[in-house]
């Protein structure tokens, strides 16, 4: 990333126009490629091998009239009796009638409103793969026609495959990860976009019953608060809170797994391993396992409430009103209280990783800095603050913009904390399945899995997505610009 | 797509008539409950097969427990088991879904075994008097337990009594204030109505009527008073265990599930009965209470719908739910089961018996739940912020019916 950036100086060109543009030239070539080809590269566009037949690459041409009569076979009897309903997400509605006979259900050819969407879209995607097949036969064909007319070399099958363990090894590797992003990245994300343009919700869940497309009406839901919905409130909720939480969760952290891990090393600390050890035990145990068995430690009922009841604490917090009632401290029951002590147990969970980091890096750094930040007469102070840090900053930063990211999806410790625990006293949050204690995604959690409303939990899902790209963008812009390298040292 | 199916299909009909004659081979998956039900559902199945030697079954059992079994079905009605248990408070959902097969061989039999049409827990598992469920078990509700070593017969009639006698003893009687299903006890039994519409997923409700003999603001100013009082205590099922284990809680709401928890911690002391009356605007309410029903639904998607069905009614007739109360305590909703001795000397069975009366059948849209907690949770609180009722109660009312498209 870095690299790359420093070492092109292209003219800058906004990224929008310059993706326009090469789509533009693509089609353009192909354009070009097939009025000037001959009679063999127009035919190309017809069957895809005809211009390898031509020049006598007989394995490709078989190979790409064989891709072709896949796709040609695929789309039409598979998968267009789904795009052709993506514009009503299906008409028929199931019925079922049992039959006394064989003692089984007949159901009538009815229509799955999730099926069509999901092969509809997967079809679109294979439409669409197959136009630029073919535009690659056609220009593939232009080439190697240009290549026998001029008398240069025209490669074989074997000639090919070698090329892809050589010169175009690169493509090789990266076909496979390219085609898992497609398969189970990009589809899944483009169904879930477009759900939350459907009314896919408890009244219309398939197969049973159909749903369709509903426009804005659910981003409307979500920003307009009427008297009968209280969406827009919930949402305006648990937003700051989250970013409240994505920043307070990780600064601690930080900062913690630093301080413990500069404590550790210190010199003057004896038995650094045994210390480490000791952190490291969090990590070793299951965070669901410790997350639930902490969840009971600090229940209103629960070891550390008695604790806090027997030596006073609970009376002492009364009477300065800090709590509601005196029999006990409502650590995940009260809206403050539960988000202190979520934060809390969030640094106890979190801190030993950031410290594991954060002790790589301080074995790193160059010890004659410090050293002669020494001779020049740097305290520990000085040297930590302007030696140390920005070295940690400097190499954990990118790192820190991701953790703010985790963050803010940060459903373990969130969920499992207030699970059946935490009840709202806020009626228009429960109006909306929300709680003060939770984040964007335990909230859409909550909405797929209690109420199946996957209509709005797919709109939150678009909407945290945003918040995450527009963080990661502006801290990556900020943070890893080409120069900063020379800048520290 | 279709053509695989139907080759398949065709294979599949070729391969039946060639064993025509021969035993079937059916496949069935039932999910129960708990892991604690499967020494009871091996023993039905068992039986089963030996009672059905006309096919070869392969039954497999699955765990999934009661309360959310809904969710697991709906979210794939296509995967889920072919025969499960579900509460039935997800009867709705499940219908909504079309996840429920019409029980559609000996249903009359069913029926008149659980008590008639007019039996609650056959209504619980009817739509427009047309049975989609089997019966299986009628405990599932909530009651009183109580401590006889602290409380007479006379005190547990009434909620005032029980709770001046529990604040003399610096002990507590627990209720679950903040969790919908028993927070509706105190409004139902003032009279006052929630109940889920004909579309089966809005509720109607009218606990912020103003024009009812006793209002919903009367209820709330009752509600504040008991939250207030030093007998009473907030605690649902964890709570609750803890404290009668730690002897702070020596009565309190709760349902079979935590039988065995009392009666070991009371020993001869255990013991169950109704619901109290409570204090509403200077007179004693009784309160109400939510009828709990196991139900046992067949996945209308299953390949074998027929010997599902057989193996639901199976697993829910007389003899499987005496197996049931044996193993598992769980009260049967059979009567000739549920008249038996051994079923009528059990003290929580009993206490339900006599909560009968003022238990409705869940009819509940899934809107009800959060804004009821949130209710709850402000009375337990105080109502700190001061509200007015009113507010309070419309507030509450707006989130329960909420149209269906949000």
């Amino acid at each position: 990333m870095e690299k790359s950036k420093t070492m092109k100086k292209a003219p800058k060109q906004s990224g929008l126009g310059k993706g326009l543009a090469s789509i533009g030239g693509y089609f353009a070539g192909f354009a070009r490629d097939f009025a000037k080809g001959d009679i063999w590269v127009k035919l190309s566009a017809l069957v895809w091998g005809a211009g390898s037949f031509a020049r006598k690459q007989y394995i490709k041409g078989i190979l790409l009239t064989v891709l072709e009569a896949l796709f040609a076979y695929l789309l039409p009897v598979t998968f267009w009796p789904y795009m052709s309903k993506l514009g009503t997400l299906g008409t028929v509605q199931q019925q079922r009638v049992y039959n006394p006979e064989t003692r089984k259900n007949e159901f009538n050819d009815y229509d799955n409103s999730f099926l069509i969407l999901l092969f509809g879209v997967i079809g679109c995607i294979l439409l669409l793969v197959a136009v630029i097949l073919l535009i690659q036969a056609v220009r593939n064909a232009r080439r190697v026609q240009e290549l026998s007319e001029s008398g240069k070399h025209v490669n074989s099958f074997k000639e090919d495959l070698a090329d892809l363990l050589g010169v175009k090894f690169h493509r090789t590797l990266l076909s496979l990860p390219v085609l898992g992003v497609v398969c189970f990245t990009i589809i899944p994300l483009i169904v879930m976009i477009l759900i939350a343009f459907t009314n896919y919700d408890r009244n219309h869940l398939v197969p049973a019953k159909l749903f369709t497309w509903v426009g804005m009406s659910n981003f409307n839901t979500l920003f307009n608060m009427t008297a009968d919905s209280t969406f827009a409130y919930a949402f305006g909720r648990v937003l700051v809170w989250t970013l409240v939480w994505a920043v307070v969760a990780t600064f601690t952290c930080y900062i913690g797994g630093i301080l413990l891990a500069m404590f550790i090393n210190n010199k003057n600390t004896k038995g650094k391993k045994f210390w480490r050890t000791c952190f490291m035990i969090t990590i070793a145990v299951p965070q669901f396992v410790s997350l639930l068995l902490v969840r009971n430690f600090f229940a209103d009922a629960g070891i550390v409430n008695t604790i806090c009841k027997n030596v006073g604490l609970t009376d002492w917090l009364y009477n300065i009103g800090a709590i509601p009632t005196a029999n006990f401290i409502p650590f995940l029951t009260h809206p403050t209280w539960a988000r202190i002590t979520i934060i809390m147990i969030n640094i106890w969970v979190g801190v030993p990783y950031q410290m594991l980091i954060a002790t790589g890096i301080l074995m790193n750094i160059p010890n004659e800095l410090l050293e002669s930040a020494k001779i020049d007469g740097a305290n520990a102070w000085q040297s930590f603050r302007s030696i140390t840090m920005p070295y940690i900053l400097f190499v954990t930063g990118p790192s820190l913009v991701n953790s703010v990211v985790a963050n803010i999806n940060n459903f373990n410790v969130i969920y499992l904390l207030s699970k059946d625990v935490y009840t709202t006293s806020d009626q228009l949050m429960a109006n909306a399945n929300a709680n003060e204690v939770d984040l964007l995604v335990t909230w859409l959690y909550r909405l797929t899995q209690d109420q199946s409303n996957y209509k709005m939990a797919s709109v939150i899902g678009i909407l945290v997505f945003i918040v995450c790209a527009v963080l990661t963008i502006l801290a990556f812009n900020r943070m890893i610009a080409g120069d900063k390298e020379e800048n520290f040292q | 797509m279709k053509k695989v199916v139907s080759v398949v299909l065709a294979l599949c009909m070729a391969l039946s008539l060639c064993s025509f004659a021969l035993a079937e081979d059916v496949t069935l998956t039932v999910w129960v409950g708990d892991n604690q039900d499967i020494e009871w559902i091996n023993g039905v199945i068992d039986n089963f097969k030996a009672a059905h030697p006309e096919n070869n079954y392969t039954i497999n059992v699955g765990v999934q427990t009661e309360g959310d079994c809904s969710k697991v079905v709906l979210n794939d009605p296509t995967a889920a088991a072919d025969v499960f248990t579900f509460a039935d408070d997800q009867f709705n959902s499940l219908m909504n879904g079309g996840a429920l097969q019409q029980v559609v061989d000996g249903a009359d039999d069913i029926i008149a075994a659980n008590g008639g049409a007019d039996a609650p827990v056959v209504k619980a598992a009817s739509q427009d008097g047309v049975l989609y469920a089997y019966p299986a078990t009628a405990s599932n509700g909530y009651f009183m337990f109580y401590n006889k070593e602290y409380f007479t017969e006379e005190d547990v009639q009434t909620l005032d009594g029980m709770m001046a006698k529990a604040a003399a003893a610096g002990k507590y009687v627990g209720f679950p204030m903040s969790d919908g299903w028993y927070f509706y006890s105190w409004f139902k039994g003032a009279g006052l109505t929630m109940t889920v519409n004909e579309d089966s997923v809005t509720n109607s409700c009218n606990w912020n009527a103003t024009d009812t003999p006793i209002t919903g603001v009367q209820v709330l100013e009752a509600l504040l008073e008991i939250a207030k009082n030093p007998g009473f205590k907030e605690a649902n099922s964890d709570p609750f265990v803890a404290g009668v284990k730690d002897g702070s809680i020596i009565a309190g709401v709760s349902g079979t599930w935590n039988a065995n928890t009392a009666q070991e911690a009371w020993g001869d002391n255990y013991a169950a009965t109704k619901l109290p009356t409570y204090t509403v605007n200077g007179e004693q309410v009784q309160m109400s209470s939510f009828a709990g029903f196991k139900l046992v639904g067949v996945n209308p998607y299953s390949e074998n719908v027929g010997a599902a069905m057989d193996f639901a009614a199976y697993m829910t007739n007389e003899e499987s739910q005496m197996s049931r109360f044996e193993i598992r305590s769980e009260g049967p909703s059979n009567v000739n089961a549920a008249s038996s001795e051994a079923v009528q000397s059990n003290p929580a069975i009993a206490a339900l018996a006599a909560q009968a009366a003022y238990a409705d059948v869940q009819r509940v849209g899934n809107k009800y739940w959060d804004p009821a907690a949130a209710l709850g949770k402000i009375i337990m609180n105080g109502n700190p912020d001061g509200t007015d009722l009113q507010t309070l109660l419309d507030n509450c009312v707006a989130g329960i019916t909420a149209p269906a498209d949000q």
